[in-house]
This record gives C-alpha cells, sequence and structure tokens, in this order.
C-alpha cells in the first residue's frame, strides 16, 4: 500500500536501451552468484511452449497483461519523453522488444547493434560519423513513411532548451553543432545531414569523437528511437508531453497500434497493419494497471496471461508464484545492481569535479574492506531473497554475460578477516567500540532509504554485523530515511551526516560506468577519485576498446580494481523475473528477440 | 440569513490567503525537489540545473508565490512536475473518477445507513439493536484497507463477480457500454465502502430516534392517537436526522478527497492517490493546487453544514 512508493526511477530511455538511472527502490533484490555457495534459482529467459497454435484463439483472442504498480501510470507514450518505468512498460507493444518503443535497432543477446531493425547503423571511425539508414518499407502506424528527419527529431526533442525530457547526456555533446543548439545559441544542430534529404532514409551524425559503446544499444552518444516529425512538428517542443499526439493517439513504428488509452490504468492494442516486421499473431492486447498488493491473487486466479517484462516484481512475489499451476516462471538478470557507497570526499562545484579527502572517515580502504566483510549477504538474501536475488560479487550485473566478471569474488562474510583488517589498520577496541587510530572516538552513519518491511530488516542486520565487529555504525538520521530526503543529503556536494549507504542503480543496456563513477559524474556520491579508476575508464571507450576481446579485459580490471577498493561495494543483483501462462506461446525476454510481441501467439482461448 | 452568509464567505478571502501562503512554503520546505531522483545519471548537473532554473525553481520564495498566484487568477494552476500536464486537467479527470465513485459510496450508506438507525433506535434494546450495533461497531473495528483486500480477493478473484481493477474496461466503447463498464467497476469498492462505513450514521440516528422517542412531542403524539408509524415517519425521523444533517456539508464538500486504500488497492486513479504521490515526488504544482482546492472545499463545507442547519432546524435559523 505505498501510493507513494518512492520516485520511481527513471529507467528510461529507449528505454531497456537507455540511460542509467537511479534505483530507488532499492535493494529488495540482492545477491550474489560468486565462487562461494550461490542462492540463486535458475530461471530461462524463455517459455518453451510445445504445444501448438490454436490459431482461432490467436486470431480472435485477446492477451491480458499486468502492470504492477500502485499508483497509476503517467501515460507519456513517447520513449524521448518518458521519465518512469510505468509509461514505458504499458506502451510495450509499440517495438519490436518490450520496453523497446520506436526502436531504431535490433540488438543481439549483449545488446550490441545488428543489422536488419528498423534501421541500420554504420560506424566510420575515420570519418567520426555514424550513418543512419531505414529501412525501405518503414512506416508509422497511421501508414506515414519513417524518414531521415525522424531519426534528428528526438535529438532536437531531447536538446530543446525548453525541453521536458530529461536525456541529454554529456556525451551529446560530442554531436556537432549539439552543443550550440542546447544552450540555444543554434537553431539547428548543425551535426546531422541528410544525403537523400531529410525525408529520405538516411541520416548521418558528425562527431568530434567515437566511442566503442557506440555500437552498443542504449549508449549515451547515440539516440536509439524514432519520432514523428510530420505527425507532431506543429507542437511545440515544450508541450509535447502534455498534447494529444503524445498521449491520445500516439503513432509507433512496432507491431502494435495503440487503440485506446484509459488515462493512468490501462491500453489497448491492435496489429499495426504497416509494421515492417513479422506479422503480430494475437488480435489484442490489453495492458492493465494491477496494485502490487494483490498481482499476487491476480495471476493466481488466472486473470492475466503475464507480468509485463520489466514490471517491478519481488521475492515474496516469487515465493508466492513460483509453484502456480499453468504458469511458468521465466526471468533473467535485472539491469541493475544494490550496493553500497562510502563517502570519501566530496564535489568540488567551482572545478565541476570529485576530490577524494585522505582524512574523511571513510577513507581508509581497510576499513572500507572490513565493514563489507563483516555483512552476511549471503543468508541475507538466501532468507529474503527466495533465489530471485542474490549476493552480488561486482559492479557490473551478469546480464551484460561478455563484461560480467564471474570470477570475481565480492565481499563474503568473514568475520574473522574483517576484524583482522581493522587491527592491521589501527582501528583498535577500546571498551565496547573500536577507536579511530588517533585514538578518537568513531561513529559511522549508516544512510538508507525507507522500504519494505524486508528491506527494513536486512538494514537491521547490516548494523549488527558491523556492532560484531565493534564497529559503532547507526542510522544517519536515527532511522532509514524518506527517499526524497535521503538523496537530498548524499547528493549535496559535501555532506558528513552519511558515511555509508545502500542504494541501487538501474542501467542502461550498454555498461560503461562513468555517468556513475566518473570524475566529473555527479552521481559519484560518495566521491570516490583515483588515477587508475579514471584511467580504466577512459580505456575501455578508448581506441583500443574497438576490440572488443581488449574491452572485456578492461571491463573486469576494473571490476577487480573497484572490490579492491570498496568505496562502492557490490550488494545484490537479482532478476527480472514474470510468471507466463501455459496457454501462450514464443514468450521469450531475451534482449536477441527483436519481434517479442509478433513471436506470441496462444494454444487455447482459456487460461490454463 | 443572507447576510451571515456574505459574511462567512467574505471572512474566507483572508483564510484562503493564509493558507495558500502556508501551503507554498510548507511544500517548499519539503527536503528534496521535483526532480530528485528522478533524473537519469547519463544527465550530469548542468541538466539538473538547467531544468531547475527553467521552472523558476531557483527563484526566490516571494517570487515563486507570486508567480504562482499570479498564474492563479489567470486560470493557470500549473504544469505537474511528475505528469507534465497541466494541473488543471490533471486534477479534473481524477476527480471526475473520484467524484464518482464518493457519490455512489455516500448514496449506498445512506440507504444502508439510515433505516438500520432508525430500527435499532426503535427498537431498543431487542434483538435487532443489539445486532445492528454489533454489526456497525465490527465493521467500524476492521482496519479498511483490510476489508479491500479480502473483499477484493473473495469476490474479485475467487468468485470472478466483479472487475478488480481500474475504473473502467479497456475495452468498453459506445455511450452506454462506458456508463455500464463504470459502474460495474465501482460496485464493489462502492459496497465495500458502503456497507463498512456504517457507524457514525447509525450511531447518532440510533441515539437521536430514542431521545426523540421520549420527548413530549411523541407523547402528546400518541396521547392523540397518531398511528405508530406515522410518528416514526413524520415526528421522530425528520428530527432525528439534524445531527447527521449536520455533516451534510462536509459529506458533500468530501466527496473530492478520495480514499488512497480504495484508489491503490482497486488501481482506480483518483484523488487520493494524486495527493499522496504529488507529495513523495515534491510535485509542488499539483501538491499547491490541491492542497488548496481541500481547503476551500472545507471552508466550503463548514458554510454548507450551517446553512443546511439553519433549513432543517428553524431555532437555529440565524437572523
Amino acid at each position: 500500500m505505498q501510493g507513494s512508493k518512492a520516485k520511481k526511477i527513471a529507467v528510461t530511455a529507449a528505454a531497456m536501451l537507455a540511460a542509467v538511472t537511479l534505483a530507488a527502490c532499492s535493494s529488495s533484490s540482492s545477491s550474489s552468484s560468486s565462487s562461494t555457495k550461490t542462492t540463486q534459482v535458475k530461471l530461462k529467459t524463455a517459455y518453451n511452449n510445445t504445444g501448438k497454435t490454436n490459431q482461432t484463439a490467436t486470431k480472435n483472442g485477446t492477451l491480458k497483461v499486468a502492470e504492477p504498480n500502485d499508483s497509476p501510470f503517467e501515460g507519456i507514450s513517447d520513449p524521448v519523453l518518458q521519465d518512469n518505468q510505468e509509461d514505458l512498460d504499458v506502451f510495450s507493444p509499440s517495438g519490436g522488444q518490450p520496453g523497446a518503443s520506436d526502436a531504431l535497432f535490433n540488438t543481439d543477446k549483449n545488446y550490441k547493434i545488428l543489422k536488419g531493425g528498423l534501421a541500420n547503423l554504420k560506424l566510420d571511425r575515420k570519418a567520426k560519423t555514424a550513418t543512419i539508414t531505414l529501412r525501405k518499407n518503414a512506416k508509422w502506424s497511421n501508414g506515414m513513411p519513417v524518414t531521415a528527419k525522424d531519426i534528428e527529431y528526438p535529438y532536437e526533442v531531447i536538446a530543446n532548451p525548453q525541453t521536458t525530457s530529461q536525456q541529454y547526456s554529456s556525451d551529446f555533446n560530442a554531436i556537432e553543432g549539439m552543443a550550440a543548439y542546447h544552450s540555444g545559441k543554434a537553431k539547428t544542430i548543425s551535426g546531422f545531414s541528410y544525403p537523400d534529404g531529410q525525408s529520405g532514409r538516411v541520416a548521418v551524425i558528425h562527431f568530434s569523437r567515437m566511442a566503442p559503446s557506440m555500437q552498443y544499444a542504449g549508449n549515451t552518444f547515440l539516440w536509439s528511437t524514432v519520432e514523428p516529425y510530420e505527425y507532431i512538428k506543429n507542437v511545440p517542443i515544450s508541450k509535447l508531453a502534455s498534447s494529444e499526439q503524445v498521449r491520445k493517439k500516439p503513432i509507433f513504428t512496432g507491431p502494435y497500434k495503440l487503440d485506446k488509452v484509459v488515462e493512468g490504468e490501462s491500453t489497448s492494442w491492435s496489429p499495426n497493419k504497416y509494421y515492417w516486421g513479422k506479422k503480430p499473431q494475437i488480435k489484442h492486447i490489453v495492458i492493465n494497471v494491477v496494485s502490487s498488493s494483490n498481482i499476487d491473487k491476480a495471476i493466481q486466479s488466472k486473470k492475466y496471461d503475464f507480468i509485463i517484462p520489466g514490471g517491478v516484481m519481488h521475492g515474496t512475489d516469487y515465493k508466492e508464484l513460483k509453484n502456480t499451476k499453468g504458469y511458468q516462471i521465466v526471468g533473467q538478470p535485472a539491469l541493475s545492481y544494490g550496493y553500497f557507497g562510502f563517502n570519501v570526499g566530496h564535489y568540488d562545484t567551482k572545478a565541476q569535479k570529485n576530490v577524494m579527502d585522505k582524512n574523511s572517515k571513510m577513507a581508509n580502504v581497510k576499513l572500507r574492506q572490513a565493514m563489507m566483510y563483516a555483512l552476511n549477504l549471503d543468508q541475507l538474501n538466501k532468507k529474503f531473497g527466495n533465489g530471485v536475488t542474490w549476493r552480488a560479487n561486482t559492479l557490473i550485473p551478469p546480464i551484460f554475460s561478455k563484461y560480467y566478471d564471474k570470477s570475481a569474488k565480492g565481499y563474503p562474510l568473514n568475520i574473522k578477516k574483517a576484524n583482522r583488517l581493522l587491527d592491521e589498520a589501527g582501528y583498535k577496541k577500546k571498551g565496547k567500540w573500536r577507536v579511530q587510530p588517533n585514538g578518537k572516538k568513531l561513529t559511522i552513519y549508516f544512510g538508507a532509504m525507507q522500504g519494505t518491511s524486508t528491506q527494513e530488516a536486512e538494514y537491521q542486520d547490516y548494523l549488527q554485523q558491523w556492532h560484531k565487529i565493534g564497529l559503532h555504525v547507526v542510522f544517519a538520521t536515527g532511522k532509514p530515511m524518506e527517499m526524497n530526503s535521503f538523496y537530498d543529503t548524499v547528493q549535496k556536494p559535501k555532506q558528513s551526516k552519511i558515511d555509508v549507504y545502500d542504494a541501487a542503480w538501474g542501467l542502461s543496456s550498454e555498461p560503461t560506468p562513468t555517468g556513475l563513477y566518473g570524475t566529473t559524474a555527479t552521481y559519484n556520491m560518495g566521491h570516490f577519485v583515483s588515477k587508475e579508476n579514471t584511467k580504466l575508464m577512459n580505456e575501455m571507450n578508448g581506441s583500443k576498446s574497438w576490440n572488443t576481446a581488449y574491452r572485456v579485459k578492461i571491463f573486469k580490471q576494473w571490476q577487480q580494481y573497484m572490490n579492491k577498493q570498496a568505496a562502492y561495494a557490490p550488494d545484490n543483483f537479482s532478476y527480472n523475473w514474470e510468471p507466463v501462462n501455459k496457454r501462450v506461446k514464443g514468450f521469450d525476454v531475451s534482449p536477441a528477440n527483436n519481434e517479442f510481441w509478433s513471436n506470441l501467439s496462444l494454444t487455447s482461448s482459456n487460461m490454463k | 440569513m443572507w447576510k451571515v452568509i456574505l459574511r462567512r464567505v467574505l471572512i474566507m478571502i483572508p483564510e484562503i490567503i493564509l493558507l495558500s501562503i502556508l501551503v507554498f512554503l510548507l511544500a517548499k520546505m519539503m527536503p528534496g525537489d521535483p526532480f530528485t531522483g528522478s533524473i537519469n545519471p547519463r544527465a550530469g548537473t548542468a541538466e539538473i540545473h538547467h531544468l531547475m532554473r527553467i521552472n523558476g525553481l531557483y527563484d526566490p520564495w516571494y517570487q515563486q508565490y507570486w508567480n504562482w498566484i499570479v498564474h492563479l487568477f489567470h486560470g493557470n494552476l500549473g504544469q505537474s512536475y511528475q505528469y507534465h500536464e497541466s494541473v488543471a486537467n490533471l486534477i479534473g479527470q481524477r476527480a471526475e473518477n473520484t467524484l464518482w465513485l464518493s457519490l455512489f459510496t455516500m448514496v449506498l450508506t445512506y440507504l444502508i445507513a439510515l433505516p438500520m438507525g432508525m430500527y435499532a433506535g426503535r427498537h431498543e434494546g431487542k434483538l435487532p439493536d443489539t445486532i445492528i450495533r454489533i454489526y456497525t461497531y465490527v465493521t467500524y473495528c476492521i482496519p479498511f484497507f483490510v476489508i479491500l483486500v479480502v473483499g477484493l480477493w473473495i469476490f474479485g478473484y475467487v468468485l470472478n463477480w466483479f472487475p478488480t481493477t481500474g475504473s473502467i474496461s479497456a475495452t468498453a466503447s459506445g455511450f452506454s457500454g462506458t456508463i455500464l463498464s463504470r459502474f460495474y467497476h465501482m460496485l464493489l469498492p462502492g459496497l465495500l465502502g458502503a456497507l463498512f462505513s456504517t457507524v457514525n450514521i447509525v450511531q447518532y440516528l440510533r441515539s437521536e430516534v430514542i431521545d426523540a422517542k421520549r420527548s413530549d412531542y411523541v407523547k402528546t403524539a400518541r396521547a392523540k392517537g397518531v398511528p405508530e408509524k406515522a410518528i416514526y415517519r413524520h415526528h421522530i425521523f425528520r428530527n432525528s436526522l439534524l445531527p447527521i444533517a449536520a455533516f451534510g456539508g462536509y459529506s458533500i464538500t468530501g466527496l473530492l478527497n478520495g480514499s488512497i486504500f480504495t484508489e491503490s488497492i482497486f488501481s482506480y486513479p483518483g484523488m487520493g492517490l494524486l495527493f499522496v504521490n504529488s507529495i513523495s515526488y515534491r510535485d509542488y504544482t499539483v501538491i499547491t493546487a490541491l492542497v488548496l482546492l481541500f481547503g476551500i472545499l472545507n471552508l466550503l463545507g463548514t458554510l454548507l453544514s450551517d446553512i443546511i442547519l439553519g433549513i432543517v432546524d428553524p431555532r437555529i435559523r440565524i437572523k
């Protein structure tokens, strides 16, 4: 019953394909798949229904989909303007993949851009250009052709000085003329050219620098959706989000077109006859918001075919639903992770960069490591995660199967080692608690956000574990903080109220972590900066990293390095999972399934 | 009477101004702002500052307040930061949903509670009275959200009698289809709301009836040979309604408040959830508009209650 679930963190953008975002409703999930024993269940990304498609049921049937959420969705259909997961979810059938409305590119299982989607991408490192070529039969759901201008218009909307979009990435400044347009100095973006005209099929983007991350969907240099320029050009950009074209009668390029939206409650869809890809099979799709307080009951009483891939489901729901008759659980590791951050510096507002303070309370690496070894994350996740969250061993989640360092140990429970580290670092016991090496009292303030009762139980366990190794750790304000207060505190350029905190990140489908841990990153809220860190992160998108094997190596080095420094330490990973009714055929949530909605069919007219 | 009403309305003006300042300041004093935690990290501080600046959130409070008031007088409540839609539209949509559901619930409540109160009062101390009293107390004791969850589970999910989510079916079309679907969706939350909120009305009415029963005018009527039924209908019932009428004003203006529980459990987009969400998102424009609206409604409710009382009870009519 939290009508007021924390501000949802916006995972947006071409949604699953876009930016990194704050996951406020952090760590209900936790996890670990380190070399130690794992508590993780094994879920498949697809439900392999061997039944035969029932043509009548499919051609006349309605697929019922649930979006678990405690408040009405906002109703913005345009991926450029969306800033929350719910909108992404309820407008999902407008794209080939869930959460990828109007996506330009097809991807493989590592989110690498492939040929064969709405458009193809060609990167020219020498000329520093990205050439995007639309397929010949690319059309909007009202029959209008998709044009080169439609590729460019998202950039105009995102960078317009009066925009409501929250997607402007600092890497966009690498597009020629983008900064000038963004600041209002130029009327157009000079870095775009159209070899066969604006109504043609080709757009060329000119960059001042190129990065290997550009090969992946969700990168911060290229925007990966189209906007129907002709359809919305008369709406001022500042009014776009409230316009009828975006809210009531949007058009899309995906397999389904929107029939109706009931504000805040539901959307209904039917096949888009202009779709360029595989012909959708099911006649209707209806997506309903269902309160998270009764989502389990709704599934158990067979009201829905499945929960929308990407919808928020917890470990407690998994326990309730895993054995539901007629349903199969499908899932893949989420594009998110929980982490612990240590406050080791401040943000220099003049120089606009993070600075480490050698004398800060948490500056000692052994202290940080000891605190991590003291936590019993495996046990906690076993108890509360029900197998769908597990202890994380690194800061890159396993969904990035290439980049994820499976061998990283992370921080399994080791009280002995924790005590030894503290002794070595000079944190001696004086009475009940340890004191600082200089003999002064040591009180560490732990910042955490209010959450479910499970989360709060986990916080209590953290405190107990820290007390076990003699560290006097207390809640920063005496109790978990309201989400706004929490971020208000940790995002201050300099603060001493919180020394260590527990939070989570939602990620884009391109794993470069510079936006979170870079020298200039404002989301580097613990202000950890080091030469080695900067070097590794630059290297991830340096020229050598066009070689994927090299890039993978650098990513793994970075993970090892971050684990050792423990300025940001992994807390938990989780599954993004959903129950699917066994009458559904073709359900596959892998990023490599670029025709998620079109591949679906029904094997019976009633749910099983 | 009219003079009194006019005077009361005039007093409301400074009250509303004071309320608006308080509301505005309190909203701004909450930690965080509409962009806390919602900006995605690829956009750095510069973008946050940019958004704060174009939305005037860095201006001093009196300037922000002044802008707000000026817009208000132009009938412009601003844009919601969360929904990116005009606040008036947003409140309009939600108010409509809430109004229908509340009205429906209120009518049902009175339909259920008035006969029960009368009956219990008339048969004071007997079995039906005891049953009604137990019923009202039991329903009063169970937390409302428990009722909703259990009710939804039994009637929505197990028995499948009612829709379980939203205010209207996604596939409803046509005028009558829309109306019927809306009604069908209101039925379960409305019934649950009504069945479990009768306690006030029943108890007030019952005790008033018991009082009235023993009063002189009833004895006189009885002595004159007026049939018992008529005594109850004409003499007792009307007089016993007084305290309930006093609530009337509030009930009417309270129709727009909405219920967070009902709305979140039934995924019914209404005013209650809008209010709670606007607070957690720091959606200032929506918070201020709603608090002001609720404030004004409350003031009007008091006034309305007084007027209703004056109409029903000539003794307290103000000259």
